[in-house]
């Protein structure tokens, strides 16, 4: 067998076994997007009035919303720019740190690593696991909330969602690899998650805050929510795309680097 | 159908490097296999070699380095200094060559709960190029083992059942096992061990790490004994039971001289009561005998320990080295 072919056997399995949760994140997700289109004919003219009568700075904060709100900016609002990459991130997280720490803790690493596997392979298999329960979860967030557009009556194309949704995946995809990275140097799964999770937290925080305080605004830079932008209101950010999944392999090839060099213990 | 326990698995020939000087007699050798963990020593200036074709026992109290040295073995720690060779080849740098032709089970692991066995040895059996079950259905059959439910139903027993089906399943031409009886039923442990056996006449190797030396005086041509880290004796397991103090017992008509015993070769630990002496005896029987001849005894008994009294030879009663 090729490596190709065993990094595959890899990812297939794992993907089989995570088939119900990532049905279930796909399902969740992609009904509170259905939810937010639903909502939108009434909750729009609200909004309008909320924002119009908003103070300055929290209408920066909201991302210097203006009336009249369209169906863009209230998905942004909340769903896009917030809920889905921080949920999902955290779903990639975990499945970076299931890898090695989680599956030293379990004792099944063993196991695993007894088979004529590279270490490497291990790696690689966790990066194309948690790309491609990504996928699959924002493909079903799509599909249920473009499901709604008809019966709300909103005006929001396929394309365009979906462009929104798939230039969340890198920033996602770079979070999970984080955790991959982490659960290599740190050796337990509870800080794999831990420490790209502060980081997750810490960057939105900074972009948030940014655009409401000069002092913070220099340290957008750093955020990868500030080079993402509102993926739905703007047009496809290729530049954080591509940046964003060269980082992952940077940090996927660091992981290699470390899990390759330690002791496995169990 | 349900398979007789004397049926014999026929194993492939494993495919090793003919030009290798070790090739064709050595499956494990270790040089000055050393192992540091911080300040804490793992193992220390391990000399091993492991006959391919022979059942070789490694045995020593928990803590003593058996499985560090068998995770060094399969490169899941790297030495502090030192090499080994598996089967011709280098553990660290020709791992993945060496963990093709190797079967390994663990003495703790642990299995994804809701996969079945079918579905976990599927699944190793890809990671090793092949699409089938190999001789698991058949090991499975012998062990009483169902492959078809869910790991997290099973008994403990069972799961360990899992453990040893899947380092055989691939039929390997070395086998390394960390006490691999650990919670197996007695008529369990004896159709495992005669697997054991079956393997060796296939001409396949296996490490046996354990501290249930019953099992290893059963199976083992060659035991090597490790304490504090450091290998203290690898002999057959012939020479080290011969060298087994013997228990003898001697009745009499009336009481004798037991210092006469105490003065013999080979001749410890002597103890009077009345008409009986008790004595251990390590060589010597000859001298024993010709004392006995002077007096007129009523009954003889010679008891011979097992091999956790050589064992324990090595250790002091407390279990720390002697």
């Amino acid at each position: 067998m090729n490596e190709a072919g065993r990094v595959w056997v890899l990812v297939a399995h794992d993907l089989r076994r995570r088939t119900r949760s990532v049905i279930i994140w796909g399902v969740a997700l992609g009904a509170l997007g259905a939810m937010y289109v639903a909502l939108f004919p009434t909750m729009g003219s609200l909004l309008d009035t909320y924002v119009n009568d908003a103070p300055e700075q929290m209408q920066q904060f909201m991302g210097n919303l203006s009336g009249p709100i369209t169906i863009e900016q209230w998905l942004g609002l909340e769903f896009l720019n917030f809920l889905v990459p921080i949920a999902l991130s955290f779903m990639a997280m975990a499945i970076g740190a299931r890898t090695v720490a989680g599956s030293e803790e379990r004792k099944t690493l063993d196991l695993l690593l007894s088979n004529p596997l590279p270490r490497w392979q291990v790696i690689a298999g966790a990066v194309g696991t948690i790309a491609a329960a990504l996928a699959a979860v924002l493909f079903i967030t799509w599909a249920l909330t473009m499901a709604a557009v008809p019966a709300a009556g909103v005006d929001l194309g396929p394309g365009h969602l979906a462009k929104a949704l798939l230039a969340l995946w890198p920033l996602c995809l770079v979070f999970g690899t984080l955790a991959v990275l982490a659960s290599s140097l740190l050796r337990r799964g509870a800080l794999a998650i831990a420490v790209p999770g502060v980081i997750l937290v810490a960057m939105y925080v900074i972009d948030g805050l940014g655009q409401v305080s000069e002092s913070i605004k220099p340290l957008r830079v750093v955020s990868l929510f500030y080079h993402l932008g509102p993926t739905l209101e703007s047009d496809f950010p290729w530049t954080a795309f591509v940046v964003m999944l060269a980082a992952t392999a940077v940090i996927g090839a660091a992981a290699v680097a470390a899990f390759i060099r330690r002791d496995i213990y169990t | 159908m349900r398979l007789d326990d004397s049926a014999v698995l026929v194993f492939r020939r494993p495919a090793l490097d003919p030009h290798h000087p070790d090739t064709m007699t050595t499956a494990i050798h270790t040089e000055s296999l050393t192992k540091n963990y911080g300040r804490r020593l793992g193992i220390a200036d391990l000399d091993l070699e492991v006959r391919q074709g022979e059942i070789f026992g490694f045995i020593g109290p928990n803590g003593a380095g058996k499985t560090t040295t068998i995770r060094l073995l399969l490169d899941l720690l790297r030495p502090t200094s030192g090499r080994a060779t598996v089967l011709g080849l280098d553990a660290h740098r020709d791992s993945l060559a060496v963990r093709r032709s190797i079967g390994y089970l663990p003495g703790e692991f642990g299995l994804d709960v809701r996969m079945t066995g079918r579905q976990l040895l599927r699944y190793y059996g890809r990671l090793r190029g092949f699409d089938d079950l190999g001789a698991a259905p058949l090991l499975a059959d012998r062990l009483g083992l169902d492959l078809d439910l869910a790991m997290g139903r099973l008994s403990r027993g069972n799961r360990q059942k899992i453990g040893l089906v899947q380092a055989l399943f691939h039929r390997p031409a070395l086998l390394i096992l960390d006490e691999p009886t650990s919670g197996l039923d007695p008529l369990v442990q004896d159709t495992f061990l005669q697997t054991l056996r079956e393997a060796r006449a296939e001409g396949r190797t296996v490490f046996l790490s354990s501290h249930v030396l019953s099992e290893v005086e059963r199976v083992c041509d060659r035991v090597a004994i490790i304490r504090s880290g450091r290998l203290a004796a690898l002999e057959t397991t012939t020479s080290l039971l011969e060298k087994r103090r013997r228990r003898v017992t001697l009745v009499f008509t009336s009481p004798v001289d037991a210092s006469a015993f105490a003065a013999l070769p080979g001749v410890s630990d002597v103890q009077a009561q009345g008409n009986v002496v008790r004595l251990r005896l390590a060589d010597g029987m000859d001298a024993v005998i010709k004392t006995v001849a002077r007096h007129t005894l009523v009954d003889l008994s010679i008891e011979h320990p097992t091999l956790d009294e050589v064992f324990m030879s090595y250790y002091d009663e407390t279990g720390r080295p002697s």
